[in-house]
């Protein structure tokens, strides 16, 4: 089986680590990691991941502004977003995701088996 | 000095903004102006006596009365001097009963002088009883004349001491209002600082819970105790992400209730909140209210503590001896024209590059506890929310801030 590719994006070291170590210990992803938007957008072109986990509130370029610039790039359009946000925009996000305004949330702290099944939910097949 | 912070030091989830505590001290003044009343008032309580203090009263002004002419016989008439004593229990009795008591007392003197007389006609000059007439006429001017001025003192009195009712009552609904007000302002401020908080405490949460379930993976699961630990370490994650949770939704119990009004009208309620900054402070206020405004949709509490925070904002900025401009305006445009408040202030200004911050949450440049810097983020929220607008930017040609703000007037068709 190929393992399927997801960037994850955070400010916090702590949790891209944890993100890696645990989506990894299934054996079915493999996880790239990187600090900021920036770096995010640098890596792609090289990872072309399947999926990118991404915080929202990052310092210098936020969340948002960096899927604006992933969606421009027809190379990378294609590729699916979720973001992590600390701060829930709806009182009813879903444990496993919720489409908000056209992206996906998923409420820190989230659960490992939530993590997966929303992943699962949007992952390029 | 300037503070961004984006972290939220602990010392600021207690540190009121200054303003809330300003607030609490408006009553010095009040008070002032009522204690010279109360001298006043407390004269009343002698002048017109009721009750026990009416009959003790009497009693003092016959006695003196008896005194007096008892004097007067001692001396066996040979010095009539004594007779003017007289008139001391004669005001007296003017002064705590009116004109009735004066005249009543004159009367009582006159009589108790009575058996003088005959013994004055035997053994003196021939007019003294003419001489007497003229005495008790006297008395009953003077007893007439001084019941008349302590009948309308009275009554200046009476009606002094219902301002004075008035007043305390008018004081009391005020601070009422402005507790109201704190307080509403406050739990505003709460919701902000909990979704700072939020964010801040949600990242290491979101560390803990990935690290559990990572752990309860790794863990045989023959080790019961250590899956036991990993799980109850689990629940306690979720119980605290339960709490922030819960302090989000507080902060966003933000629904607006909207009723028409007049801007002016709210305006002049919230300036009557701050005049006591503005007077403390010798801040000149010029009012230029527009006639004939539209009525708007208004949330009046959360605009008034909008209206507030911009009066704080510049009376801070001012210190002290400065002049604040309020006006309002019809903005005609499309797709609907706008009503419009125009502050002005001359105060310090706000650094060009320091502009484009003024929105950002906890930005301030006020010493740690005199402001949270969450007025201005929190104002532009709830002027939003009316889906209104609001500029602030320096003044052209003199120094100080212009604070623009409009909100929409609803179609009428
Ligand atoms: N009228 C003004 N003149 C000069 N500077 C101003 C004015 N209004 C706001 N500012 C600047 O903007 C900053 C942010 O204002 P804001 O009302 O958001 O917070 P604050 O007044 O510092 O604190 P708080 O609202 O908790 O009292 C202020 O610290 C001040 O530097
Ligand atoms: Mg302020």
């Amino acid at each position: 089986m190929i393992k399927k590719k997801i960037l994850a994006v955070d400010d916090e070291e702590g949790i891209t680590r944890m993100l890696k170590r645990n989506l990894e210990s299934t054996g079915r992803y493999d996880v790239r990691t990187e600090n900021s938007g920036s770096a995010a957008l640098a890596a792609l072109s090289q990872f072309l991941p399947d999926l990118i986990l991404m915080d929202f509130m990052m310092p210098g370029m936020d969340g948002g502004e960096v899927a604006g610039k992933i969606k421009e790039d027809q190379r990378f359009s294609q590729i699916p977003i979720v973001f992590l946000s600390a701060i829930v925009k709806k009182d009813e996000t879903k444990p496993t995701g919720s489409n908000i305004g056209g992206l996906m949330f998923l409420a820190k702290p989230v659960r490992l088996d939530d993590l997966i099944t929303c992943i699962e939910n949007h992952i390029r097949k | 000095m300037v503070r961004f912070v984006r972290i939220i030091p602990n010392l600021k989830l207690y540190g009121a903004p200054g303003f809330f505590m300003s607030m609490n001290q408006p009553k010095h003044e009040e008070n002032h102006s009522l204690t010279s009343g109360k001298s006043l008032i407390w004269l009343g309580r002698w002048l017109q006596p009721t009750g026990s203090r009416a009959v003790a009263m009497s009693v003092i002004i016959l006695a003196l009365i008896g005194a007096v002419s008892e004097l007067v016989y001692q001396t066996g008439g040979t010095s009539f001097a004594w007779l003017h004593l007289m008139y001391v229990p004669i005001i007296l009795a003017a002064a705590c009963f009116g004109i009735y008591g004066g005249i009543a007392a004159a009367l009582v003197a006159g009589f108790a002088l009575g058996p003088l007389m005959p013994m004055d006609v035997a053994t003196h000059l021939p007019q003294t009883t003419f001489n007497w007439v003229i005495r008790i006429g006297f008395f009953l001017l003077v007893g007439a004349f001084s019941g008349v001025i302590s009948n309308l003192l009275n009554g200046q009195i009476k009606r002094l001491r219902q301002t004075n009712e008035r007043l305390v009552q008018a004081h009391e609904d005020l601070k009422n209002a402005q507790m109201m007000l704190i307080q509403t302002a406050k739990l505003e401020s709460i919701g902000r600082l909990a979704a700072g908080l939020a964010h801040e405490v949600k990242n290491p949460l979101a560390v803990i819970q990935l690290g559990v379930d990572f752990l309860s993976r790794m863990t045989p699961p023959e080790n019961r105790d250590a899956i036991e630990t990993i799980q109850e370490m689990g629940d306690a994650v979720q119980r605290a992400d339960t709490v922030i949770k819960g302090l989000l939704n507080f902060s966003r119990s933000e629904k607006l209730t909207l009723v028409a009004m007049d801007l002016n009208a709210l305006i002049e309620d919230s300036l009557v909140l701050v005049r006591h900054e503005f007077s403390k402070n010798r801040i000149a206020l010029e009012k230029d209210l527009a006639a004939g405004l539209p009525k708007v949709g208004l949330d009046q509490g959360k605009v008034k503590q909008v209206l507030i925070n911009m009066f704080m904002n510049a009376v801070q900025a001012m210190g002290t001896d400065g002049s604040l401009s309020v006006k309002t305006f019809i903005e005609p445009g499309t797709p609907g024209q706008s009503v419009g408040i125009l502050i002005e202030d001359t105060g310090s200004g706000i650094p060009v590059d320091k502009l484009d911050k003024l929105f950002e949450p906890f930005f301030t440049t006020k010493p740690v506890g005199s402001g949270t810097g969450l007025g201005l983020s929190v104002s532009k929220n709830i002027i939003e929310m009316h889906g209104g607008s609001i500029k602030i930017g320096n003044r052209t040609g003199a120094r100080g801030v212009v604070v623009t703000i409009k909100f929409p007037v609803p179609n009428t068709n």
